[in-house]
């Protein structure tokens, strides 16, 4: 789950790291209170959740003169097709150079990987592309909950000794709540010290409950649901409801739909071990999205019993067209119930993912 | 020995839950039919002094270790306590820790198979069915019914797709020498290129299916190792049509800051000359066409 930047601040503020002044606003009415309280120059920053935020055009410089045109001109804006609702208004720093730093996870290695640059403020994608002398990666032993020095001076090299600081808080941070990635770009060096201008915590989905987070808001409604029945849920823009179980086979039906040129409405994996009312739960959400012209459900039960996913899709009894691929556990008495309610069968994945591209063209 | 074998004795932690029974079942069935070794002690804490199926349950790991000659743990412990389960079976010294658990925490599956790693222990999952060796011993979910010996090599981040392709491999008459699933998650223990080094080491293995997903790098490491040691490769890779930065089921089934996406694997694979399926359903011809 990612945490907006002015909640990302807030942790950082909480764990020792300085930030700039600031204050959230949720109306342009607010600003103008909000820019006497935190400084006389200020930018607005639009609480997006887009990359490249700032060339989009959600942050705008403002003084006590300009604030609230520039306020209600932010507040009415979409950034990258998203709404403004939040904005924080943040002193402007002066800065006199930008540095990288952030800790995220290297699958490879398995353990936690620092990433450090003197060249902060450009994506750091770009960077590692076209610069990759310019990042210092220093692999941490997924041992360590403190940072030991030793591995801070190798993180910063020769930059200033306060920036080690906040890297050692940042590892902190990291530690303690469960995070995937913590970010600071640009990490800047102002006349007043080093400060994180701005900020970014995604934390691991799978640690949010002991992380007192009862919900993961990342989510839309229709996801939100899915996840209290325990589905993995994801949707898409096609016209294809997909329901699958286990992650892999439930991509490989959408590869399949593809292949065949069809386009898939949503990613379903509704785990296993699903009885009929699971079932009968994926097939109603699946339905009730819109544009959803034909649903193909793809199972092959180990755990999973056929008869109780034909059950579940029965009890279902949703308007649009449903094509089964089932196979294994009670797989007859399964095929009987679905074949006694008229429901298309078909024996291979490949078969029924091309009847189901069929119906829409 | 793919990690384990036919005298393999296993131990079964978070024996007394339900997962835990039904499976302690469904794996001494099996040992039974093969004349295996099988499960043959089971793990709970406060637990200790029951049984399942005639299983009897230990409160600790160094307890059961104690009495039995453990070869490999299977772990069925619930997500939150999971990464303690497994420090508990590398601290007691077992060799192959299976671990099928899904949703434990990144830091602590990071952790956890850091320790096992320097308890000189091998991880296979999380978040995986475990694995088979036809006739020999089944360690985890893999419905048996479905495999067959022989002498491919399976290894593979999914469930149910690997029983999907594990059946028609066995269809099309072509055996498996291990089926091995190492897991969804971004942090796995055995890797793919782990689990060819543990094919190669065994010998009888004669080809590999390599099936991957979406996020992260490691199906290229793993088949780059096989032709290395001359052992030829099939592959799939699921999640073309993943979208970016959307978690597909897997914890670790995503394509992250324009990387491990599915397309740019495939061409990755098929520019090192290893035949790569569009479905799943190719890969029996693309086996046989390698020999």
């Amino acid at each position: 789950m990612k945490f907006r930047e002015y909640e990302a601040k807030q942790i950082f503020r909480d764990a020792g790291i300085p930030t700039p002044n600031s204050e959230l606003i949720t109306d342009a009415k607010e600003a103008a209170a909000a820019l006497s309280r935190v400084a006389e120059k200020v930018v607005l920053k639009a609480q997006v959740d887009v990359g490249g935020r700032g060339k989009a055009g959600g942050i705008l410089p403002a003084t006590a003169e300009t604030v609230d045109a520039t306020a209600v001109e932010l507040f009415g804006k979409q950034i990258k097709g998203l709404p403004v609702e939040k904005v924080l208004v943040e002193e402007a720093l002066e800065i006199t150079h930008e540095y990288y730093v952030s800790i995220t996870i290297d699958r490879s290695k398995k353990r936690p990987v620092i990433l450090f640059s003197e060249e902060g403020g450009v994506e750091i994608e770009t960077l590692a592309k076209e610069r990759p002398e310019a990042l210092r990666r220093i692999y941490v032993d997924p041992s360590f909950t403190v940072l030991p020095d030793f591995v801070v001076r190798n993180v910063i090299g020769t930059a200033p000794k306060e920036i080690g600081v906040i890297v050692k808080k940042l590892f902190e941070v990291f530690i303690k709540k469960d995070a995937i990635l913590v970010e600071i770009n640009p990490l800047v060096a102002t006349p007043k010290g080093i400060i994180a201008a701005d900020g970014k915590v995604i934390l691991d989905d799978n640690a949010l409950s002991r992380q007192g987070i009862s919900e993961n808001r990342d989510l839309t409604e229709r996801e939100k649901e899915a996840e209290k029945h325990g589905f993995s849920y994801v949707e898409l823009d096609g016209e294809i409801g997909v329901i699958g179980n286990g992650a892999g086979l439930t991509m490989a039906t959408l590869d399949i739909i593809a292949y065949y040129e069809g386009k898939a409405a949503n990613f379903l994996d509704v785990g296993g071990g699903a009885d009929a009312e699971r079932v009968c739960h994926a097939v109603k959400l699946v339905s009730s999205m819109p544009g959803v012209k034909v649903i193909v459900v793809n199972l092959l039960g180990g755990i999973t019993r056929c008869d109780e996913v034909a059950k579940g899709i029965i009890e279902a009894g949703v308007e649009q067209k449903i094509i089964v691929r089932i196979a294994g556990t009670n797989e007859a008495e399964g095929k009987r119930l679905l074949e006694e309610n008229n429901y298309l069968m078909l024996p291979t994945m490949d078969e029924a993912i091309r009847a189901a591209v069929e119906v829409c063209r | 020995m793919i990690y384990a074998g036919k005298e393999t004795e296993v131990l079964v932690q978070g024996a007394t839950g339900s997962q835990g029974r039904f499976h302690i079942n469904l794996m001494n069935e099996y040992a039974k039919a093969v004349g295996g070794a099988g499960v043959t002690a089971g793990m709970t804490p406060g637990k200790g002094g029951q049984e399942v199926y005639g299983v009897p349950v230990y409160n600790t790991v160094a307890d059961a270790v104690d009495k039995h000659d453990i070869g490999a743990s299977v772990i069925f412990v619930p997500g939150a306590g999971c990464g303690d389960a497994i420090m508990e079976a590398a601290d007691a010294g077992i060799p192959t820790i299976v671990t099928i658990t899904e949703h434990i925490p990144v830091h602590d599956v990071m952790r956890a198979v850091a320790y096992a790693e320097k308890c000189g222990s091998k991880v296979i999952g999380p978040n995986c069915p475990g694995m088979m060796i036809p006739d020999e011993c089944k360690l985890g979910i893999i419905p048996a019914n479905l495999c067959m010996k022989g002498d491919i090599g399976v290894v593979s981040r999914s469930g149910t797709l690997t029983y999907q392709v594990i059946s028609e491999l066995t269809a099309a008459g072509l055996g498996q020498s291990g089926i091995i699933g190492i897991g969804g998650d971004a942090i796995i223990g055995q890797t793919f290129a782990d689990v060819v080094d543990t094919f190669h080491a065994d010998g009888r293995t004669r080809a590999i299916v390599l099936m991957g997903e979406v996020g992260g790098n490691l199906e290229l490491e793993g088949a780059k190792r096989a032709m290395d040691l001359g052992i030829p490769v099939v592959s799939y890779i699921a999640g073309v049509s993943a979208p970016k930065e959307k978690r597909m089921g897997h914890a670790g089934a995503i394509v992250e800051g324009g990387e491990g996406d599915a397309a740019s694997k495939i061409a990755r694979l098929r520019e090192f000359g290893i035949p790569t399926a569009t479905r799943p359903s190719e890969i029996p011809g693309l086996v046989k066409e390698l020999f």
